[in-house]
């Protein structure tokens, strides 16, 4: 069994790789080809991360040295609890969203144009993530990263409309700056360490001098904040991910600034053990918290008030990483895996309704609980799970939390449990007036688009943005226009709202939302396993001794 | 790479009309340095790039195989050599524009990808089938008549899809970025004279 495994390491990469290699040979000729290539792939990934998950748990992390090369000469892919967790649900997601953009495209009959580059680029995405994920080695994580940026351009680019192209620039020179920092950090460990191994670095850094690890320690927080989008460094996130099509939008909310979390846990845990940036980390994740909610508080656009909260929650997994106990920890993961589901989901249901109701924007909207009642339950379930009801896991994750938070017993952590409390509470004020608007309310005279209205996303008409003149604001508020001249959807095509939603747009949404309210019925393993991986991250010793059995040169 | 030579006559059979929008006063070559269809990608035509693109491509991509086999275990690659060998395609764009490129090209950008990938990613996983780890090399040594002894490896496989890669990329780029703005622009200027009565 544990021979296996070995061979399973390498696949959540190799996989979508090869599969995006048969899909350009095809050139989207045949669409259902591309389609059941994307699936069959994806799913296989599913399963290589929930048997990973099984055998990390029972045979503990596992090494992969490519190419039979061992761990300083050649590349190690380390797959370990936190890994096989990651890749596990992260596939999950991708599948999910892969099956809505199927729809999608489908609903808007066009089949050629995005389907020739999405796939094979989607795909490219996965394995970017998954290569971040696995790394056992700083180079290849900046490695991963880079694939899954390079998709990511051309994910939130498609369609190439102007207010795209204009996201797409402010994305790709911050995605720049933070490779580039991270690059640099590369370098300078390299220097100082003489490896890029994380195993051998995590103990070779204990013999660096003391005024240097700290340096090395904000370069790559710094690098990764950027990516994971941490209050000072979180302006782009708002301006840039609502832009996209709905499905582009929830894959990269939800998945690519978790894979910044990941390499934060990663790193703070084996390369730099100890206290030396907690503090900092928390007020960090303070900040993150309430800066992200009140932004969130100020939107009248679901999609940028989602971009916010999503901001804000990030704040959360920051600030059980900064209390650098077992607990905190334990906290954090269970809470990434929570959220990439519960962000994703909110994010595709926010496409159903811009299907339904015309628009995205909340004084667009309204009575649409009596329209589509199936819409309400999808929104509210997921909606309820950000804002941390009982008993849903968004309630499990925030106590968990507060727990560890409240054991700390310094004051700090009492203002950081203050301070999620009220990020909570703030929280369940956006989602309720959302949901008051969206849902409730009855619809002032013709501000519900009828069904089999072309709708385009507004290029030129005011965005309902929070920043700036309007005229320079990037908004991706959807209006209801009667030219629709230039159209700027997923492929090419305007969206047509309509009264019944695409079946398999509605199948993954709801497949989404059964996955976030099972992570409540499953919490008990979950977070027993989230536990499990904490005690093994924060012990170093197991991933250490999974890349050098025999101990490190 | 001799897939540029076939396509250099295959080619030769364009509508052969334009010569650019070349100043008034201003002499055209006359002798074809590349294939007939010549439109350079910006301004009018020059003799000198033309030469130097003619003499140049073919030392361009020996030197791109060479940089491909000698980066077993000497500096090179797939990857440097990929771009080498790019790099000669974009100045047979730039002297001749897109549809010199278009005939020189082996086939599409994107089925140079396709196949990159293929190749990269098969060899890659390869020795998994046989129950090795991911992107082990196999390698022998043999006597070559002319060569002497020469060391065969597996990862020249790998080498070759990067190489791939790295051209069906750089191709993607130049087809998006330069050659459609060329096309939109060309179509502009065949759509304004007819507006006008014809040149």
């Amino acid at each position: 069994m544990s021979g296996i495994l070995h061979y399973l390491v390498p696949l959540p990469v190799v996989l979508p790789l090869l599969s995006a290699g048969v899909q350009f040979a095809f050139r989207g000729r045949v669409a259902l080809v591309q389609r059941s290539i994307s699936i069959a792939t994806l799913s296989a990934v599913l399963l290589t991360g929930l048997v990973l998950m099984v055998g990390t748990d029972t045979y503990g992390p596992q090494a992969v040295h490519v190419g039979g090369w061992t761990a300083p000469i050649g590349i190690a892919l380390v797959a370990d609890r936190l890994s096989a967790l990651m890749v596990t649900v992260s596939s999950a997601i991708t599948l999910a969203v892969m099956v809505y953009s199927i729809g999608q495209g489908m609903a808007d009959k066009n089949e050629a144009a995005p389907v020739a580059v999405y796939h094979p680029t989607y795909l490219i995405l996965t394995a970017g993530i998954s290569d971040a994920f696995l790394a056992g080695d700083l180079f290849n994580m900046y490695v991963g990263f880079e694939i899954l940026l390079t998709a990511s351009y051309v994910l939130l680019t498609l369609g190439g409309t102007q207010a795209r192209i204009r996201a797409g620039a402010t994305y790709v020179v911050v995605s720049l700056l933070s490779s580039l920092i991270f690059l640099i950090t590369v370098g300078l460990a390299y220097a100082a360490t003489g490896t890029v191994n994380l195993a051998q670095m995590s103990v070779r850094l204990a013999g660096v001098p003391d005024e240097l690890r700290p340096v090395l320690q904000v370069m790559l927080l710094t690098a990764f904040a950027i990516k994971a989008a941490m209050f000072p460094l979180s302006a782009w996130l708002p301006d840039s991910y609502p832009i996209a099509p709905a499905p582009i939008t929830a894959v990269f909310a939800g998945l690519l600034t978790k894979v910044g979390v990941y390499a934060i846990i990663r790193t703070q845990t084996l390369l730099f053990p100890g206290d030396t940036v907690n503090d900092l980390l928390m007020w960090a994740a303070l900040a993150t918290m309430l800066m992200g909610i009140l932004g969130a508080i100020a939107q009248t656009d679901i999609k940028r008030l989602l971009s916010f909260t999503l901001v804000s929650h990030i704040g959360y997994m920051v600030f059980g990483i900064a209390l650098g106990s077992v607990h905190g920890m334990a906290g954090a993961v269970f809470y990434v895996a929570h959220h990439i589901t519960v962000q994703t989901t909110l994010f595709l249901v926010t496409g159903l309704i811009e299907r339904r109701g015309g628009s995205t924007s909340l004084p667009d909207l309204g009575g649409l609980a009596k329209l589509s009642p199936v819409l309400g339950i999808l929104f509210f379930l997921p909606a309820m799970n950000l804002a941390g009801i009982p008993p849903l896991s968004g309630f499990l994750g925030k106590l968990g939390l507060m727990q560890a938070g409240v054991q700390q017993g310094t004051p700090l952590a009492y203002l950081l449990v203050a301070g999620s409390v009220l990020t909570s509470l703030l929280t369940l004020y956006a989602i309720a007036k959302t949901w008051n608007y969206a849902f409730w309310r009855a619809p002032a005279a013709g501000a519900v688009a009828a069904p089999g209205t072309v709708l385009e996303t507004s290029e030129d008409t005011a965005p309902t943005s929070a920043f700036g003149p309007i005229s320079q604001a990037v908004g991706p508020s959807s209006r209801v226009r009667s030219s629709a001249n230039r159209s700027a959807t997923f492929g090419g095509n305007p969206i047509v709202t309509s009264e019944t939603l695409p079946p398999s747009m509605l199948a993954a949404t709801i497949a989404l939302v059964a996955m976030g309210v099972a992570f409540t019925v499953l919490a008990g393993p979950l977070i027993e396993y989230s536990a499990q991986t904490a005690a093994e991250i924060m012990a170093q010793t197991p991933y250490i001794d999974s890349v050098f059995p025999g101990g490190v040169a | 790479m001799t897939t540029a030579d076939g396509a250099w006559r295959a080619g030769a059979d364009g509508d052969g009309q334009g010569d650019g929008a070349a100043p008034e006063g201003w002499e055209a070559p006359r002798e074809r340095w590349l294939s007939t269809v010549v439109r350079p990608a910006f301004g009018p035509r020059s003799v000198l790039l033309e030469i130097v693109a003619r003499l140049l491509i073919p030392a361009i991509l020996t030197f791109s195989v060479f940089l491909l086999l000698s980066g077993h275990d000497r500096p090179g690659g797939g990857f440097v050599g990929g771009l080498v060998a790019s790099m000669a395609y974009v100045l047979r764009y730039v002297a001749g524009g897109r549809h010199e490129l278009a005939a020189g090209l082996p086939m599409r950008p994107n089925g140079l990808l396709a196949l990159g990938l293929l190749v990269a990613c098969g060899t890659a996983g390869a020795p998994l089938l046989f129950g090795r780890p991911i992107l082990e090399t196999f390698s022998f040594s043999t006597v070559l008549p002319v060569f002497g002894t020469v060391k065969f490896a597996s990862f020249l496989l790998f080498d070759i899809g990067v190489f791939l890669i790295v051209v069906g990329l750089v191709l993607s780029v130049v087809a998006a970025l330069g050659a459609r703005m060329e096309a939109e622009e060309e179509e502009a200027r065949v759509r304004r004279p007819r507006r006008e009565g014809g040149r």
